[in-house]
């Protein structure tokens, strides 16, 4: 089948972020995240991207060129969402392009909006390039969440590759069946509710017999279940989520002095 | 049951696994029982193979060991199931995963986890088992099942036959004492099949009871236990498979259109015609020479059982010289095809999954363009055309037609195909789809919706909706696979006579006993290169070819070559069984 190779994948390698225990990078993400919704200057945003970016090729380990691939189209999304701030936030007019107005608010609120969007879900990427989903799953257990619940997210994982495949299947096959309706509108809306339909007919069937199966083969037999692979909880993990903490409430704290 | 089983009954009664008695079920949204009164016994490390035609309820009996049924899937159960002992109404599915362990159809679906060592791991951790015994587990299974070089991949990333060991490696990591397959090798390549078969006659030896539900019988069959026959939800037999055969063989054969091996087949026919003496029923070639060399068999110089066609060979309208292709990532399916298609043809391709048989056939098509390489398409360079124009001249129906339905009844299903080549007459599309509805007998289910019907059905719409628009060549991905003998057999006599259309028929398969029977014209590929390209009987004999694409002979085929080794001149062109009974039957002397 053809199944490009996707970029956004966990991907061994021998680096720091990798050997971090799973539920502090987590953690991690969600502090950057935090940190970005509370930041009142474009530069600090400006910063933290300079930041997450250098853990993603320094400490991560990850070829800057797939870093870019991957981000490009959140980082075209970002841009557009600024754009539009530019345009959309109240304030004084600064310049004119037609009808529209580009006012000074827009101007300093549009570029956090980029940051914010782009520099969380780079944080999210550098979680996924470096940690084995089941390492994940395992760490979650630890952290008192039932077994089934955190496999629950990772099934979902796991089923997307076969949905994919199921979604090319079915595009092939509409392909050499042409087009019925002189519309191309009133064909598109067609073949998007087939699509639609079948896909979800065939995930449907799917996800049933998976849960069938899994069951046959004991899960959820008892409240607990032993793991062959664990992953340790080292303290020293916890140094990330500190600096970074450490860091965003320096950028807090100068944003507000100056 | 066999007189020979009940011989030592009291002996049976103590290593008996699972004891059904009278079970009758009746699924919860169904009004007909499913299966009525079944009865059956499976002994402890035996091998027991289970057949029946489509919708006999084999399925359905699978799920009956390891209480799916009622547990999970609710209805309405009659009768007991007791697996060693244990009543399985009386204990959850989870728990009874110790006792019986089901390799699902698709064992992709039963996937948990996201790399093969994990899975493996995966049900006994889950039942708790200690870690450092899960670990040898794993090991082991690895080595059986010749998983290790893999253990570290991806799930999805393996091959049709890995992917039905890793389920069998999964089950047996919870050391049931019992496991059921249903229909492991449906969708393999003839040497993986080889190899599940293998791996299931070790487990055997090695003591674990094995339930096996297959439609690929052959000679394997001299090994099972037990043979157990269902039909319309009823056991129709059950006892060792040479007794069954002789006892149900014709019946088999004739109305319920199971498979059986083709060395059976004979063995059933001879008896019918009154060749056999005493009680043989021949399982394996050596039993069916045996058989044979008791016959007194003169067979008349030049009997040949077909005639060579010597019309001038047809126009050329699919060309291909040096095709090569490269998906997007990087796997390089085809590399350097040449091949000519010509209007009247009848051609099979072959080859083990990912030879890239399917690529070439959506280069066919047009769903894919070549990156190099000539391809020409009725006269037109590939690239010139569009899917849409390419699709009135090459029509394509998928291994799965439900990926290909766009409405919502049968006949709006024809119709749409007559629509998308621009018919607008309501009344000539009407006209056509009549036609069409009678010519592959759907006028019953016209109105059905499409992903309501049965999987012979859904395959023979898949065909109406390719074949209404009129094409010069039909292109069939797989059209028999899963598919029992009386629906093959349907299927490939509609090929016929879609060929007598004057339409060329490519078939893309596994099954070499449809390779010998059916094709004119065999194209054998393997790692994105044609190996071979000439007839069946001249591709049997080349020993490297056949290893190298994961093919093999089939039982048929030794057969003859071993009685004309023994000097039984008979012609090399035998294409199905009924052909050499027929010459048995012209040749045998009565003394």
């Amino acid at each position: 089948m053809a199944e490009g190779e996707h970029s956004l994948r966990y991907i061994e390698r021998d680096s720091i972020m990798h050997r971090l225990y799973p539920l502090t990078k987590l953690a991690w993400v969600f502090v950057v995240a935090i940190g970005l919704f509370l930041y009142r200057e474009p530069v600090s945003g400006a910063v933290m991207l300079g930041v997450v970016l250098l853990v993603a090729v320094v400490v991560a380990r990850v070829p800057l060129r797939d870093v870019l691939s991957s981000s490009q189209l959140i980082f075209g999304l970002g841009i557009l969402l600024m754009i539009f701030h530019f345009f959309a936030d109240p304030g004084e007019p600064v310049y004119r392009v037609g009808p529209l107005t580009i006012t000074d608010g827009g101007l300093h609120e549009g570029p956090i909006f980029f940051f914010r969007l782009s520099v969380v879900v780079l944080a999210s990427f550098v979680l996924i390039w470096t940690t084995d989903i089941r390492d994940l799953m395992v760490s979650l257990t630890q952290a008192g969440i039932p077994y089934r619940y955190a496999f629950a997210v990772f099934l979902a994982l796991r089923f997307l590759p076969l949905v994919q495949r199921e979604v090319d299947a079915v595009r092939a096959a509409h392909a050499i069946r042409g087009r019925a309706s002189r519309s191309g509108l009133v064909h598109r809306f067609k073949l998007w509710q087939r699509y639609m339909f079948t896909v979800l007919i065939n995930g449907l069937r799917k996800a049933e017999a998976t849960a069938t199966a899994i069951e046959c083969r004991g899960f959820g037999a008892y409240p607990e279940r032993t793991y062959v692979k664990t992953v340790e909880f080292k303290p020293a993990s916890l140094i990330l989520v500190l600096i970074f903490v450490l860091l965003q409430a320096g950028l807090i704290y100068a944003e507000r002095a100056l | 049951m066999s007189s020979n089983t009940n011989h030592q009954a009291s002996e049976v009664e103590n290593d008996v696994l699972v004891d059904v008695q009278h079970v009758t079920y009746t699924h919860w949204n169904q009004t007909e029982p499913t299966l009525h009164d079944v009865s059956l016994q499976i002994r402890q490390g035996t091998l027991n193979v289970l057949v029946g035609p489509s919708g006999s309820g084999k399925s359905t009996l699978c799920d009956l060991f390891n209480g799916v049924i009622p547990h999970l899937y609710g209805g309405k159960l009659e009768g007991d199931i007791r697996v060693g002992g244990v009543n399985t109404r009386e204990v959850e599915v989870k728990h009874l995963a110790l006792k019986v362990g089901k390799v699902f159809q698709d064992p992709e679906i039963m996937f948990a986890t996201l790399y093969v060592e994990d899975e493996i791991a995966f049900g006994p951790e889950n039942l708790r088992f200690d870690v450092e015994t899960i670990r040898q587990t794993v090991e082991e299974l690895l080595e059986l099942t010749d998983l290790k070089p893999y253990r570290h991949n991806l799930v999805w990333n393996l091959s049709g036959g890995q992917v039905q060991k890793l389920g069998l490696a999964s089950v047996l990591a919870m050391r049931p004492q019992m496991i059921v397959l249903d229909e492991p090798t449906s969708n393999l390549d003839p040497a993986a099949t080889r190899s599940v078969h293998d791996l299931v006659l070790s487990l055997r030896d090695e003591g674990i009871t094995v339930l096996l539900v297959t439609r690929e019988l052959d000679e394997f069959l001299a090994e099972a236990d037990q043979l157990l026959v269902l039909a319309d939800g009823r056991l129709l037999a059950a006892g060792p498979p040479r007794d069954v055969l002789r006892e149900h063989g014709e019946y088999m054969l004739d109305s319920l259109g199971v498979w059986l091996p083709e060395t059976s087949e004979i063995g059933i026919e001879l008896r019918r015609a009154g060749l056999l003496q005493g009680d043989e029923m021949p399982i394996t070639v050596e039993e069916t020479l045996s058989v044979l060399s008791q016959l007194r068999i003169e067979i008349p110089e030049g009997a040949s059982t077909h005639r060579v066609s010597s019309a001038p060979p047809a126009e050329v309208v699919i060309s291909a010289r040096d095709l090569h292709y490269t998906y997007p990532g990087g796997v390089e399916a085809l590399k350097g095809i040449s091949l000519d298609i010509r209007s009247d043809e009848w051609l099979m391709i072959v080859g083990r999954n990912g030879a890239g048989k399917s690529t070439l056939a959506r280069l066919l098509v047009g769903l894919q363009k070549p990156r190099k390489g000539q391809l020409t398409l009725f006269g037109r360079d590939a690239s010139r055309w569009k899917v849409q124009q390419l699709a009135n001249n090459i029509a394509l129906v998928f291994q799965n037609p439900e990926h290909q339905f766009l409405t919502d009844k049968v006949a709006d299903e024809i119709g749409y195909s007559l629509l998308a080549q621009g018919v607008s007459d309501p009344a000539e599309i009407r006209r056509r789809t009549d036609e069409m509805l009678a010519l592959l007998d759907l006028e019953a289910v016209a109105d059905t919706h499409p992903f309501a019907l049965s999987a012979g059905l859904k395959r023979r719409l898949g065909v109406a909706t390719m074949l209404v628009g009129e094409p010069e060549v039909l292109l069939v991905d797989e059209p028999t696979y899963g598919q029992d003998r009386e629906m093959t057999h349907t299927l490939m006599a509609l090929m016929q006579n879609i060929r007598e259309r004057g339409i060329a028929v490519v078939m893309i398969t596994h099954d070499m006993r449809l390779v010998q029977e059916y094709a004119e014209r065999v194209v054998v590929m393997s790692e994105g290169r044609i190996l071979y390209d000439g007839s069946s009987a001249g591709l049997f004999e080349q020993e490297e070819v056949l290893a190298q694409a994961n093919l093999r002979r089939t039982v048929l085929h030794d057969l003859v070559r071993a009685m004309r080794e023994q000097g039984y001149p008979f012609p090399s062109d035998i294409r199905s069984t009924s052909d050499l009974v027929e010459l048995l039957k012209i040749g045998h002397v009565t003394e």
